[in-house]
């Protein structure tokens, strides 16, 4: 004979079980006198507990009208403070996609750039000229016409500078932003919900 | 729970999230039974009791804009319940007994005769439950007082249903064992 099952015979019991399980229990019983005892205590057992009765308490209306003397007066505006969670949590997140997007952006132009000088790519078919892969984007858009002179010094530095310091920056103040955030959030719902020993001391 | 109910008990939760006391005493005069019922299995006291289950209505009211309809309305009610009722025998210092014999009955084991003396059979019962740790006594009065499956003593003690499984074996095993000697033996005599 297989094992005995004692410890599923609680669910099975309440009728929990799984069908392939429930089969299994039934044919073990079948054969199994131990666990046969063991099942029959348990319904005995839950008979028993049934035994047990509640004491008068008092009626649904009685209990509601006597809660209704202590329950708190309180002022709730769910909506709102969720628009206030998520606008603390829109901070943090707009900072981190910026970043993530300059990131992005960088890579592309780096693996341009390298694709280029290992000759998988020639960005100068592409694009119609040698493109430094520190200005990618400004030198791109040169080309196409809409920077040029003086605009294109400015843009090629303004994009080196993207490259390096700007990402550095964003990525410190979503962080700093994101645990102001969190701080906020938790502050905002422990202020919102009083324990019940104040609330006592308010009645 | 037909499904209109499920969807007007959806909506009184919704009023009372809004602050609507009139939906929040709807929901209450619904589960005050539930909640009286659970609360006095794990507290074994009616006074304590009804102070317990008027605390979890006011934690409920308190926390009522934190509910999520993921799980049923009244298994979050009931994981405030379950909790109020611990709080409350800590607060009053209350020492449960260990076994049926720390009971104040007269006899620790009494005859056959006087059992039938269904006051004093529900008393054993009554503190055969109480001795049980708190995880256990917990899911058994869940399970075997107001009849929650397994998945919504899950959710409502936010345990894994596994654990649901465990626990209550554990704690049917146990009370066996602790009204062994004052049923079960009878009751095979009885039989015979």
């Amino acid at each position: 004979m297989s094992e005995h099952i004692i410890e599923k015979l609680s669910a099975y019991l309440d009728d929990e079980l799984n069908n392939r399980e429930t089969q299994k229990v039934e044919k073990h019983l079948e054969d199994c006198a131990i666990c046969q005892e063991e099942y029959e205590s348990l319904q005995m057992l839950s008979s028993l507990l049934a035994e047990a009765p509640l004491p008068d308490f008092p009626s649904p209306k009685e209990f509601s009208a006597n809660l209704a003397l202590r329950l708190p007066r309180k002022t709730v505006a769910p909506q709102s403070s969720k628009a206030l969670e998520i606008g603390w949590w829109m901070a943090p997140i707009g900072l981190l996609t910026a970043w993530a997007f300059i990131i992005t952006m960088n890579w592309v132009g780096d693996m341009l750039g390298a694709a280029n000088t290992f000759g998988l790519v020639n960005i100068t078919e592409i694009f119609g000229t040698g493109i430094s892969t520190q200005a990618t984007w400004s030198a791109t858009l040169s080309n196409f016409g809409l920077l040029g002179g003086s605009n294109l010094q400015w843009a090629e530095i303004l994009e080196s500078f993207t490259r390096t310091t700007v990402p550095q920056i964003i990525f410190q103040i979503s962080i700093a932003t994101l645990y102001l955030s969190w701080m906020a959030i938790w502050w905002a719902r422990h202020t919102r919900q009083p324990t019940v020993q104040t609330v006592k001391k308010n009645i | 729970m037909t499904i209109s109910t499920q969807a007007n008990e959806s909506e009184l939760v919704s009023k009372a999230q809004n602050g609507d006391r009139n939906a929040y005493g709807e929901l209450v005069r619904t589960h005050s039974q539930g909640v009286l019922n659970v609360v006095y299995r794990m507290c074994g006291n009616s006074d304590l009791a009804e102070d317990a289950a008027q605390e979890a209505f006011i934690q409920a009211w308190l926390k009522i804009s934190s509910y999520q309809k993921k799980a049923s309305f009244k298994s979050w009610l009931y994981r405030i319940a379950v909790n109020a009722a611990v709080d409350m025998l800590r607060k009053e210092k209350r020492i449960l007994p260990n076994t049926i014999e720390d009971l104040n009955l007269s006899d620790s084991r009494p005859s056959p005769e006087s059992l039938l003396a269904s006051s004093e059979k529900a008393e054993l019962i009554r503190g055969a439950v109480l001795s049980l740790p708190n995880a256990s006594r917990a899911v058994l009065v869940l399970r075997e007082y107001e009849g929650l499956s397994y998945q919504e003593i899950a959710e409502s003690l936010e345990i894994p249903i596994g654990t649901v499984m465990s626990r209550l074996s554990y704690a049917r095993k146990l009370l066996k064992e602790k009204l062994e000697t004052h049923f079960f033996s009878y009751a095979e005599v009885e039989n015979v």
